[in-house]
């Protein structure tokens, strides 16, 4: 078996372009000096105090800069929607990748609820311990993608309970935003008592703002596996 | 050998360097590939190598995630800065939601003429 490859000339010409252009972007960049690390002193510092959360990444994230997640979130779900705008709900889809594998299903029969909770896990340690919504939603989707890989067509979402949990989720940090408005006069300012630094009882409204922001994770991530898996028009096959 | 790669000033520019060239990759790919579905990768590429010189530039030798666990029993100067890797977290979900809307439309535009390659793309007539 024999691979005959030709190379363009145009493909050499633009590789040699970009290289070029490359070295003497590297070049300036190098010159520049990094920046000083006021910023995160004087957030680590504030972080001692203000939030009582022992992952300072998170505390950030969720706290100091929380506005930008819901943002974060909001892009997350237009994108969701975007997607769902190609769906057509008159045909049947089929699944494209699919294992017929006794072994398989039951591995996933066994690992499934393991994973879930795993992930419930990552969720609720994310302000001790690196992880968090983000992290702890795409491993609860990564368990649907396991059930799809194994049961094929046969596996079916309940759509109902996904936008439900989607839909309840984006409520609970608005609404988490809105008592921080009306308490603390900022939005999404923490209304709940700090706890001791390093308990899962700890860092005001982080963890609670943090499982919302990992339910619509999941809950999105795996509307979008479950789409890009099943684009096969079931009258074509 | 080893010491010398292990201060601040080399160690940034390796990352530097290497970011630069998943960079380059990223932008090739972009400009040379045809099929739609590889430049999207060709996009995603790109994207880590920021990822890469955004983390990597803000790191320093001997500091510590600035997480107070194991050992660590509170925030000190001694930690690295923590919102570059705050903001990655939220461009890496950006990135994710961008790419995923943007397969999305590549898997359309497949069912709709039956190939993803940019340059057999006919729709508004303009070749003829």
């Amino acid at each position: 078996m024999s691979f005959k490859k030709t190379i363009k000339l145009k493909t050499i010409l633009t590789a040699l372009l970009v290289s070029l252009l490359s070295i003497l972007l590297l070049k300036v960049i190098t010159q520049v000096p990094l920046t000083s690390q006021a910023l995160g002193i004087t957030l680590l510092d504030l972080n001692r105090d203000l939030t009582h959360s022992a992952n300072a990444v998170t505390s950030v994230v969720t706290y100091f800069r929380g506005l930008d997640t819901l943002g974060e979130v909001t892009i997350l779900f237009l994108s969701i929607f975007g997607v769902g705008i190609g769906i057509d709900r008159s045909t049947q889809m089929k699944t494209i990748l699919h294992y017929d594998n006794t072994l398989l299903k039951i591995g996933a029969h066994v690992l499934f609820p393991v994973i879930i909770l795993f992930g419930i896990y990552i969720i609720v340690h994310g302000h001790l311990s690196p992880g968090g919504g983000f992290q702890g939603g795409v491993v609860i989707a990564s368990a649907f993608l396991m059930k799809f890989l194994a049961y094929g067509d046969a596996y079916e979402l309940d759509h109902r309970i996904l936008v439900l949990f989607e839909a309840l989720s984006g409520v609970g940090v608005v609404v988490l935003g809105l008592l921080g408005l009306l308490s603390g006069g900022l939005f999404l300012s923490n209304v709940l008592p700090l706890g001791r630094l390093g308990t899962l009882l700890s860092g005001g409204i982080i963890p609670l703002l943090y499982l919302f922001v990992g339910l619509k994770v999941a809950a999105e991530i795996t509307v979008l596996v479950e789409y890009f898996l099943r684009t096969q028009d079931a009258r074509d096959a | 050998m080893l010491e010398t790669l292990n201060q601040p000033t080399y160690l940034h520019f390796v990352i530097t360097v290497g970011a630069f060239g998943v960079f380059a990759i990223g932008l090739i790919g972009v400009l040379v590939k045809k099929n739609l579905f590889k430049i999207f990768l060709s996009f995603s590429l790109v994207e880590s190598s920021l990822f890469l010189f955004f983390i990597g530039s803000h790191y320093d030798v001997g500091k510590r995630a600035p997480i107070v666990a194991d050992g660590v029993m509170a925030f000190d100067h001694r930690m690295v800065d923590p919102v570059p890797q705050a903001m990655i977290l939220t461009t890496i979900v950006i990135g994710i939601a961008v790419l995923a809307l943007g397969l999305s439309y590549v898997v359309r535009y497949y069912r709709l003429s039956g190939h993803t390659r940019i340059d057999q793309m006919d729709e508004l007539g303009e070749a003829s």
